[in-house]
This record gives C-alpha cells, structure tokens and sequence, in this order.
C-alpha cells in the first residue's frame, strides 16, 4: 500500500507554546482517519501542517512522498474547513468550483464536475442560489464539495460538522461515507465527536491535551461500504467505548 | 407602507421648494443671495442645451477623477492591507491630502497642468477622492473572512487571485461607502476648479464675477440634479453589484 501522509518527529510551537509534541505517523492510501483529541490540544494545528498551511517546527510531514507545503502547491490537499467559508457574492455553483478556479495550472486530471457533484449532494435546485439562501447543512454540503471536486487525494477535514445540529450531522455522516468512500481518497477528519470518528473512520487517533501527541490509534473494523445502519451495531457501542476510554485515559495522564 | 417610500420624499420637496419660493417673494430678496425656483427652473429651461452640455462637461471630469482615484485606491489598498509598514508610511500623506484646503492650490495646479485643460480638474477630483477610497479599501480588504484566506492559500492562490476572488469584493461594501461620501466631494471639486473647460463651474464662476443672480443659481440648481442622479446611479449599480449583500436585502425585503 502506498503511504499518503509520513510524520516524523514532528513538533509544532507557536513562540514558547508547544502544540504539537513529536508525532510519528504513517497513514495509508484510501483510508479514513479521524484525530480526536479535547479542546485545544493542537488538533486542527497537526491539519494545517499536514495541509502544508503552518510549517513544522521540528520533524517533517510529508504527503504522498513530498513535503507538505509542496503537495498544496501542487494541489495534492483539499481542505474542509470548520465554517464552510463559501463567498457570499459567488452562487453555488460557483463556490463549488471556486478552488478548481484558482492556480489553474496546478489542476489534476482526477477532477470532478462540481455540478454533477452538487447534484449527487441533492442541491440541483439550489445551482444559482447565493450562500445566505442555503441552510447550514446546505453550505456545509457545497464546502464538501468544492473539496471534492478538486479530485485531491487527500482530503482535510477540520471539524466540518461541529455547526450543524444532530440530525443534519447524522445525514452528514452518511453522505460523507457515500462521497468519500470508493474514490480512493486518504481523509484526515479532526473531530471532538466519538460517533463521527467511529462512523465515518477506518482508523481512530486518540490525542493528549496539549502538546498533542498520539496516546491511541484504534482500529475500526466495521465493514465497507458501512451500512446505512452501521451505528445501530453493538460493534459500533464497543469502538465508542473503546475511544470513549482513551480520551479519558489521556486527560487524566 | 410601501407607497410612502415614494410618495414622502415627493412631499417633502414639494414643501422646501414652496417655502423657498414664498420666502423669497416675502422678503423680496436680491436674486443674487437667494432667486427663486421658479426663476432658476425658467432659467434653465430657456438655455437647456447650454447647461445640459455644460453638465455632461461636469460629469465628465468627477468620473474621471473618481474612476482615477478608485483605481489608485484598489492598489494602494491591497498593497496597504498586505505590509503594516507601507500602510503605516502611506497613512500620513492620504491625511495630509484630505485635510489640507483643495480651494486653495487649485490655481497652482491648474497653472501646472493646463489652465484650460481637463487635466487639472481629474487630477484635483482624483486627488481629493483618493483618500476616503484609500482607507476604505484597506479596511474591507483587511476584514475578508480569515477562513476563506486560508482556503484560497490551500490551493497556493497568487495574490493577484486572492486580491480579485476575495479581497475586493470584500472591500466592495465599503468603496460604495467612500463613493456615496466622494459623489458631493468630486462634483464640489470639479465645479471649483474647471474654470476655462466649459463645465457648470466655469459657467457659475462667471456669473458671480459679473452679478448674474439667475445664472448662478441655474448652475447650482443643474449641480444639485448632477448630484441627485449621480447618487441615484450609485445605489443602482451598488444593488447591481452587491445583491449579495445584507445591506442589499434588507431593500428588497
């Protein structure tokens, strides 16, 4: 299997605040991973190396095999940000293509029509519509994507449920799986919620307080495609216990 | 009560014209301190041609001078909103321009420039535009949204792109601001200081030099529709541009 994302030794410090504190990581081509971690540990910090936004202090981080603030050069990154940041004087439709409008030559082959991916996300109606006329869970879709669409493979995601209420994040989670999953793309998810993390992921990475360092990587073995149902399993009740105890563990370590 | 919106600012003019004109057959007052507007609409309309070319002369210069100072701003701006220090240096000159008395250098310009040439009319226009342009620039080019910053950096945007998918129009609700206060500055500039080109201004500094009451109120009059209709156009191109906007909904709804 291919390595999409090395760490190595990697430390992250703002002056005399440490945030990240020597990670080592190998994470596989294809798979979905979540970091979860308390507020403020240095989480969406550890997203912005790997998105090649923030340099490292210390260590590397390297996407598919290049240094992290090459691969954004070479639009190696999709990222999903928090609030979904679509530009209020741009329709939807061209939000959703805003990152395939930008450094043109930079663009991949394994692009995707955004229109096409609007439809799939159930927006067709909502193609010429300005943002203040979509609901969060609406923005939040076309965020995904104008991500997706970049046809990067390595998809960022920084808490981009975290807004939204219950019911929307539950649809949320099942498109994301219909989206992301068979396109072969390599997901780091940062999230503070144990169901997203067991839901969506093939693998879960538990953080310290800050400095964050990695103190579980647990394996989620629920069967892909995951079911429509799959949080219903007992399965999926263990895993949550499982991260549930590792965040706890770490607090208190 | 959606007829009033119209129907009020009628009513409104329609008293201070009638007031006027009753205080000044009152009072019986000098045509050359007060005409009536009766007498400055009967004025007007006994040489149309004269000041309706007169006016577009007028015209001509304030939207030079202002499509002049906006071009300035937009790079001054971006280049402000991107280095403190070349803000820091920049900001005591645009106060320096917009503080110091434009009356009072007009004539020097002018000798400098061409007495009997545009140029010095948009130059001065331009001139005493630029700083409110400036400044506005600077403060909605520094307030885009930080998120979608950091998504445009994602796909390693120049600054060019970022200053023409983000940054300006971001900075677009604020240039209407300056535009709205510039609109009175401009047409005030041009009609003082286009001596020798045949606009409204030459015309009304004539007529106070030779005591010609009615002339000179037929220029401030034809000045006033100048304004009017020029503001009229603004807010128009502003619902045109900015539709996007809160500040534009809120009208409609």
């Amino acid at each position: 299997m291919t390595t999409a994302v090395t760490l190595r030794g990697l430390r992250k410090s703002f002056g005399t605040l440490e945030t990240i504190a020597g990670i080592d990581l190998d994470i596989e081509a294809g798979t979905f991973v979540s970091v979860i971690g308390p507020s403020g540990c240095g989480k969406s910090t550890l997203l912005r190396v790997v998105a090649g936004l923030e340099p490292a202090s210390a260590g590397e981080a390297l996407v598919y095999g290049e240094p992290a603030t090459s691969a954004r050069k070479h639009k190696q990154v999709a990222i999903v940000p928090q609030h979904p940041g679509l530009l209020p004087w741009r329709t939807v439709r061209a939000n959703a293509s805003l990152l395939l409008d930008i450094n043109q030559k930079a663009n991949r082959s394994t692009t995707t029509d955004p229109v096409e991916l609007l439809e799939r996300v159930g927006l067709t109606k909502f193609l010429d519509a300005h943002p203040h006329e979509l609901s969060g869970g609406m923005q939040q879709r076309v965020a995904l994507v104008r991500a997706l669409a970049l046809g990067a493979p390595l998809l960022a995601m920084d808490e981009p449920l975290a807004a939204l209420d219950e019911i929307t994040r539950s649809e949320m989670r099942l498109l994301i799986n219909q989206l992301v999953q068979g396109r072969g793309v390599t997901t780091i998810f940062v999230t503070h919620s144990i169901t997203e993390a067991v839901a969506l992921s093939d693998r879960v990475l538990v953080t310290s307080p800050r400095p964050a360092r990695i103190i579980a990587d647990i394996h989620i073995g629920l069967t892909r495609p995951r079911p429509d149902d799959v949080e219903d399993e007992p399965r999926f009740f263990d895993l949550c216990n499982q991260v549930r105890h590792a965040l706890h563990e770490g607090a208190h370590s | 009560m959606k007829g009033t919106r119209f129907i009020a600012p009628v009513v409104g003019l329609v008293i201070f014209f009638a007031a006027w004109e009753a205080f000044v057959r009152a009072f019986d007052i000098r045509p050359f301190v007060l005409e009536a507007p009766s007498r400055i609409v009967h004025y007007l309309l006994r040489f149309p041609n004269d000041y309706f070319r007169a006016a577009l002369i007028t015209m001509k210069h304030a939207v030079l001078g202002f499509a002049v100072a906006i071009c300035i701003a937009i790079f001054l701006g971006a280049a402000m909103a991107a280095s403190t220090f070349l803000e820091q240096a920049t900001q005591p000159i645009l106060t320096l321009i917009a503080v110091t008395p434009f009356a009072a250098y007009i004539g020097s310009v002018k000798i400098g420039l061409g007495a009997f040439s545009d140029k010095p009319v948009v130059f001065i226009v331009a001139l005493v535009s630029l700083p409110a342009f400036a400044f506005a620039a600077v403060d909605g080019m520094r307030g885009a949204d930080p998120s979608s910053r950091e998504l445009l950096a994602s796909v390693d945007a120049s600054a060019w792109e970022v200053l023409w998918h983000l940054r300006l129009p971001s900075a677009l609700p604020s240039l209407f601001t300056a535009a709205k206060y510039n609109t009175g500055l401009a047409l005030i500039v041009a009609y003082l200081a286009e001596k020798g080109t045949g606009g409204l201004g030459e015309i009304g500094t004539r007529a106070f030099a030779n005591n010609q009451g009615d002339r000179l109120w037929a220029t401030i009059f034809a000045m006033a529709i100048l304004g009017t209709i020029s503001l009229v156009l603004l807010n128009l191109l502003q619902r045109a541009a900015m539709g996007w906007h809160a500040s534009q909904r809120s009208q409609h709804s």
